[in-house]
């Protein structure tokens, strides 16, 4: 009886779960099909579940269309997620190492300091941030487009949060080895936590991958422009092609679909062993 | 670092005096640019709050609290703080629900978990334009080829438009389900690697004090032990549902302006002050406002649910 | 009013491949520094007609005596304008809806009246107007856009309706043209403010501000117009939640409804799909002191007061948007469609001077009206809350229309406190 209704129980959750999944998966579906449809049949009145034939082409035409340079969007915008990815790494895991391990009088200020930024809404400082980056000259460079949106409070904040949990056994060794924290740091802590550097990395891969507004004001001129820029020329601007937005907005999010199918393992991983949550 | 006693006093202070250097070896170069791309920045556009800065950033005309009783004063804002702080009562409990609810299945399955979390992570690397699009384009327009009247149209009912209609205001469902589906699935993974820290003997000395599986389990064990993760998430929600900006903006600004409805407080900033009418001094104003009612609702969550414990 | 295309435009595809070769063109390389001398930069927001782009680096190419390079913005370009105005890494020379009377008050933008005043005759008056403060010109205008009320002949003829000539006619013909598969009529996905804004505040023979700076719609007759536009929501007549909103005309080309409110640009297009199964009308006087209301904007040429070669940038100004005639036209008429700015060269296109085309051209001459620039964004914002709320909810025209009158009333204040 109990058995029956914990089996029950089982098979009705199962049930919930895909049709969840199904639900969550529509939008990647209605991607892929408008994408690949003609503009007749995106706007047909019946609903067609996938074109007979699908128009391929489409793609052709997003990455053959003279005024948007797609395939060179795609290359700056890979070019600036990886930069700044690794930036963010680096400098955010050795900020939360320190506030999490070395002893200092300060460091709950400093870290206080770090963490408030995350309730200022980025519109605030905007205008400003502008101001200051067209000052230093960096207006339509590439530093201008990485290096200030390299100093992630929310990195540092996972970081440090999960050294504080990292097992102190394996540094004091080191330690007794004669190394000091830049070498302990180095040899010790970040070859034991390569997920929790691909978890913050994927999240922060992510952010600098869609970031808008930034990439649009700073890069000036068209062989700057980002994915996002050059989708953005599909909505603002153009009489509204459908099949081609949407062609455009599915090549643009492949490849990070990409990274997560590869590095998903790692990602979970790192996020159980983070204590971003704690 | 604990491994040896320092011996004596001057030891000490070159041993502090070495950890202040390696502290601001690792800390300096983070902390730099943050000052750097963060607070002079943000103390910038407090100092503007105070003056007449329309279309400059080095204001003369000093006009004290001007620009905040103007902010406070107008109507239009106040009411889009407090939508927001409806939308945000909604908005949280909603999220954490399903995103724990979605957790505590997964967690559950003996086969396909990876790829439920998959898919429910997924929306995840989609930006907020292309969902909107897709939303406004595709599932929720209000003609017949949308795919939510093509569903509707099924059942013989009239198309609705729902990002226009405003009774019923159909057009919080839109915005409700873009937002779900794009952030479920990463509170989702938070829950699922919060539930993996709970101790499995937490769950068998339950069991041997005859705590039946299912809720009294999940009651007296899994939910306590996931506190710190709930605190984590919460906090993360809230913050978010106030600085709402990307999906609203895309779903429903129109060619020049956007509707007096659902329009939280950075959208409404974006067109009265900070994007082409550019009062920077009341927009600014306006944007400090709107962070010092994040900062007192995220310290009295904190302190009631008590993050702060967690740090020691 | 600032025809903010920005958004969605309408490409005058149709046309534009059969608009003609480029007139004049000094230099073939097609690159954006075929000249020598200083380096300007010069922005446009993204036009959605093919071959805009190409065109605008082609004159930029051909002028000698500066190299400049077109900077072509998508997204939102008065936005980032604005920010840019900012900095000093801003553009030179560029094209905006404006400028608005904060950039001319904070000094972000030059005079350009010496530029001008040989030609200032030959401008639309009406498109000019906004440009002027004070006596002085602070931007060219470009080309002049102009948006119109779009109907179907043979749905009313069907109906036994004729183009209406009222507010009134409107909203009844709108009733009438409603049926099971379409709508009477399109005036945006929000219901009509955003495109509409202060047009039937001129429909009813009143402004948004007053030739002497105060506010325009202080009267009852504001409050009466503004009330009936509820009357078509609550008819239902209207085409809501339509995948593309009023400035692109998808939806009337499709037959999704009987009228539409739409800009000139989008003619070519709906000629290309109806054939001469269209016509044009001004929006349609309301109350004994109306009259038609059609309303004119512009992209206008300015100036960065903050660029490093302000003389280049002006002498570059008055090559291509004074003395250039030829290029102007070519830009005005060759890709999308709109009027050139100004009425010599309006006079000689061909374009312009048969059928529904040659109607729009007529109403805008005729009862053309341009968004004052007094009219601020504060303003704008408050007026357009409260016209959404009378035409979706009812709402109660002249409460919502005190509370406007008072925010625009210290705008103006504001704006002409400071001299």
């Amino acid at each position: 009886m109990e058995d029956a209704l914990v089996r029950a129980g089982r098979a009705l959750r199962l049930v919930l779960l895909i049709a969840l999944a199904v639900l969550f998966l529509i939008p990647f579906y209605l991607l892929v099909r408008n994408g690949l449809s003609s503009e007749a049949e995106i706007t047909a009145p019946g609903w067609t579940l996938f074109p007979r034939r699908p128009h391929f082409s489409n793609v052709r035409e997003l990455f053959t269309d003279p005024d948007v340079p797609m395939a060179h969007a795609l290359l700056n915008s890979s070019l600036i997620a990886v930069a700044t990815t690794a930036g963010t790494l680096l400098l955010a895991s050795l900020a939360g190492y320190g506030l999490a391990r070395i002893p200092y009088r300060h460091a709950n200020a400093v870290f206080y300091a770090v963490v408030g930024t995350l309730m200022v809404p980025a519109a605030v400082t905007f205008v400003p941030s502008f101001v200051l980056v067209s000052s230093l000259g960096w207006v339509s460079t590439l530093r201008g487009l990485i290096v200030p949106t390299l100093f992630s409070a929310f990195a540092c904040f996972v970081f440090r949060q999960y050294f504080l949990g990292f097992p102190r056994e394996l540094e004091d060794a080191a330690q007794v080895d004669g190394l000091g924290y830049w070498r302990t740091y180095w040899r010790v802590v970040v070859p034991n936590s390569r997920p929790v550097f691909a978890a913050v990395g994927t999240i922060v891969f992510i952010g600098a991958w869609n970031s808008f507004l930034w990439p649009l004001v700073i890069g000036q001129g068209r062989s700057s422009w980002t994915v996002q820029v050059a989708l953005s020329t599909f909505t603002t601007a153009q009489t509204v092609n459908l099949h081609e937005l949407f062609v455009a907005a599915a090549v643009s999010i492949v490849p990070l679909l990409l990274v997560f199918v590869l590095l998903q393992r790692y990602i979970v991983a790192g996020v159980e062993r983070s204590g971003i949550d704690d | 670092m604990g491994a040896a006693r320092p011996s004596g006093a001057g030891t000490r202070r070159t041993r502090q005096r070495n950890h202040t250097l390696w502290f601001w070896t690792f800390v300096g170069p983070f902390v730099a640019g943050l000052t750097l791309f963060t607070y002079v920045p943000l103390a910038w556009s407090v100092y503007l709050s105070f003056f007449d800065a329309h279309n400059t950033v080095s204001p003369t005309e000093f006009t004290g609290l001007g620009n905040y009783t103007a902010m406070l004063g107008d109507g239009a804002f106040r009411s889009s703080l407090v939508t927001f702080a409806v939308f945000t009562a909604f908005i949280v409990p909603t999220t954490y629900v399903l995103a724990l609810g979605l957790a505590l299945a997964v967690n559950r399955l003996r086969a396909g978990r990876a790829f439920f979390r998959s898919v429910f992570f997924l929306p995840a690397a989609c930006s907020y334009v292309v969902a909107a699009m897709i939303w406004k384009l595709s599932v929720f327009n209000g003609v017949r080829f949308g795919l939510a009247n093509t569903v509707l149209g099924w059942f013989g009912a009239e198309p609705v438009a729902w990002l226009s209609a405003t009774d019923p205001p159909w057009y919080w469902l839109v915005i409700v389900t873009v937002r779900l589906w794009l952030q479920t699935g990463f509170y989702m993974l938070l829950f699922l690697a919060g539930l993996q820290r709970v101790p499995v003997r937490l769950y068998e000395a339950a069991a041997l004090d005859g705590a039946r599986p299912g809720w009294q389990t999940f009651r007296h064990i899994t939910f306590p032990a996931l506190r710190a993760t709930s605190v984590a998430v919460v906090l993360l929600l809230v913050v978010n549902a106030f600085q709402a900006f990307d999906e609203f903006y895309n779903l429903l600004s129109g060619t020049r302006g956007y509707p007096p409805y659902a329009r939280p407080p950075l959208v409404y900033l974006y067109y009265t002050a900070l994007g082409q009418g550019q009062d920077l001094g009341l927009g600014s104003a306006g944007a400090v406002i709107l962070a010092l009612v994040i900062l007192v609702v995220t310290v009295v969550q904190a302190r009631w649910t008590g993050l702060g414990r967690t740090e020691e | 009013m600032p025809i903010s295309r920005r958004q969605l435009m309408a490409a005058g595809a149709g046309l534009a491949a059969a608009g003609g070769l480029p007139t004049a063109c000094g230099s073939d390389t097609g690159r954006a520094d075929g000249g020598s001398g200083p380096r300007l930069s010069q922005w446009y927001h993204q036009y959605g007609e093919p071959g805009t782009r190409q065109a605008v680096e082609r004159y930029a190419a051909a002028y000698r005596k500066a190299r400049v390079r077109v900077e072509w913005r998508p997204g939102n370009y008065d936005q980032q304008t604005a920010a840019a105005l900012l900095g000093s890494s801003g553009p030179d020379v560029f094209e905006v809806n404006g400028p608005t009377i904060e950039q001319i008050q904070g000094g972000q933008v030059a005079d350009l009246t010496e530029l001008i005043k040989d030609v200032k005759d030959d401008f639309h008056p009406a498109v000019l107007a906004p440009k002027t403060y004070e006596g002085r010109v602070w931007g060219i205008p470009q080309l002049v856009d102009t948006q119109l009320l779009y109907y179907r002949k043979s749905l009313l003829r069907a109906a036994g309706l004729r183009p209406p000539a009222t507010l009134d006619a409107l909203i009844d013909a709108a009733r009438e043209l409603t049926t099971k598969r379409a709508k009477g009529l399109f005036l945006g996905n929000d219901g009509g403010a955003s495109a509409l804004a202060g047009t039937p505040l001129y429909a009813a023979g009143l402004s948004l501000v007053t030739p002497g700076g105060t506010v325009g719609f202080d009267e009852p007759a504001a409050a009466r117009t503004l009330g009936k536009l509820h009357r078509l929501y609550a008819d239902k007549s209207l085409l809501l939640g339509a995948p593309t909103d009023w400035a692109n005309p998808a939806a009337f080309a499709q037959g999704l409804t009987a009228m539409q409110w739409c800009g000139l640009w989008a003619l070519p297009q709906i000629a290309k799909a109806l054939g001469d199964d269209f016509g044009v009308l001004p929006f349609p006087p309301d109350g004994p002191a109306g009259r038609p209301a059609v309303p004119v904007g512009a992209w206008t040429a300015a100036v960065s007061a903050r660029g490093g070669h302000r003389e280049a940038a002006e002498a570059f100004v008055r090559w291509l948007w004074i003395e250039r005639t030829d290029l102007q036209k070519d830009f005005a008429l060759s890709y999308g469609f709109h009027i050139p700015a100004r009425a010599s060269l309006a006079a000689t296109a061909d374009r312009l001077r048969q059928g529904a085309a040659a109607e729009a051209v007529r109403f805008t001459e005729e009862h053309g009206f341009a968004q004052p620039l007094l009219w601020t964004a504060a303003s704008q914002t408050a007026y357009l809350d409260a016209l959404n709320r009378v035409i979706k909810e009812g709402a109660d025209p002249g409460a919502q229309l005190r509370a406007v009158v008072r925010t625009a009333g210290a705008e103006l204040r504001r704006v002409q406190k400071r001299r």
